[in-house]
């Protein structure tokens, strides 16, 4: 591809173009169709979250030792799974994905940095992320951590 | 491909060498979303509280991540802008499909390139800053592509032969900036204009004629 280098050219179409817009595209949508996106990403991204977890407790690994195989900062791993409106950086989520051995683009959208127009792979999300809902009762080790921390908030 | 171009600066009114290029991955269209959806956003929130819905731009809503499927189509094709290690414009055109024939009485069947989606980094348009209380930073970007476009179809021999589906507040960018014919509103697309170039008028932008 050859494109035009005469300056005179530039200054013309800089004078042309003056910075208005140019997009192509569809037009807006209802906004209620933006916040219908945005509840699905919700739940796209806890099924993001059950998969981490599952995935760490599935190879016995703490968070700690999880973070070192993933070699993925440790407090960006705890703010995913904590803060739901925290948004993985594109490289944290390849390397998951590369641990998983899943597609990196799958893992964009489960982890709600991309938005796909799939209705089976948001349903699929859905229904992991309510499937993979733990009922297992707390170990006495968490259970004490839990009353702990209870105990300490109520002091406070 | 990558190829160095140059686009102009504004705050020296001189030309930078930026690039374009094709290699364009599902992590630039998580680049639009994170770095130029907010700023967009936020310009259409100022320009709504101050009453001046009809500047708000037609394609806030625009989330390029849902394209990422489309990236593995053969008959797709992406350009990007970048400079300043930044995204200033994003292309995808389309080779094969419903839109990629000409609708021009002249020309009509002849085979074109569809330009499908276009946008421009917020900070690099005037309207959006100025309700920003800032001043835009790059001109030329949309040229940039749309010139991408051109050689494209030149490349798949449709010989500059573009065709697109304008949103109403850019139609006059493209007639009267790139000069493109406008043939019509088309309902098959919300009734937005239908523009295409001729071969002749595709040669007369890419090399400054009028």
């Amino acid at each position: 591809m050859k494109f035009n280098s005469d300056p005179a050219w530039l200054k013309k179409q800089a004078s042309l173009e003056d910075n208005c817009f140019v997009s192509v595209g569809g037009l807006v949508s209802a906004v209620e169709d933006l916040e219908q996106q945005t509840q699905q990403a919700t739940a796209s991204r806890t099924a993001f979250v059950k998969l981490l977890n599952l995935t760490r407790r599935e190879h016995k690994l703490t968070w700690e030792q999880f973070s070192q195989k993933l070699d993925v900062d440790l407090a960006e791993l705890m703010e995913i799974e904590n803060d739901e409106s925290y948004k993985p950086t594109p490289r944290t989520v390849t390397k998951i994905a590369h641990f998983l051995h899943v597609p990196a683009e799958k893992l964009f959208i489960l982890s709600g940095l991309a938005r796909v127009h799939d209705r089976y792979f948001k349903e699929a999300a859905l229904r992991f992320a309510a499937r993979s809902q733990p009922v297992k009762e707390l170990s006495s080790e968490e259970h004490e951590a839990l009353k702990e921390y209870v105990k300490f908030l109520c002091e406070r | 491909m990558k190829t160095r171009v140059h686009i102009i600066d504004n705050t020296t009114g001189q030309a930078v060498e930026a690039e374009i290029f094709d290699e364009v991955t599902v992590e630039h269209f998580i680049e639009t979303q994170q770095e130029w959806r907010p700023i967009v956003l936020k310009a259409a929130r100022q320009l709504a509280a101050r009453g001046s819905h009809q500047l708000i731009p037609q394609h806030f809503h625009w989330d390029w991540t849902t394209k990422a499927p489309e990236l593995k189509v053969l008959a797709n094709a992406f350009y990007g802008i970048r400079y300043d290690n930044q995204l200033q414009g994003l292309m995808k055109i389309e080779t094969v499909g419903q839109f990629c024939s000409c609708r021009l009485p002249e020309q009509v069947d002849k085979a074109l390139v569809y330009v499908d989606y276009i946008e421009v980094a917020p900070w690099n348009l005037k309207v959006l800053m100025n309700a920003l209380g800032e001043k835009p930073r790059y001109n030329v970007i949309g040229s940039r592509l749309i010139e991408a476009a051109v050689l494209k179809s030149k490349e798949e021999d449709c010989k500059g032969r573009i065709g697109l589906h304008s949103l109403p507040m850019t139609e006059s960018f493209y007639i009267k900036t790139c000069r493109m014919t406008p043939v019509g509103r088309d309902p098959a697309k919300q009734n937005l204009l239908w523009l295409e170039y001729t071969p002749e008028q595709a040669e007369n932008f890419l090399t400054g004629a009028r």
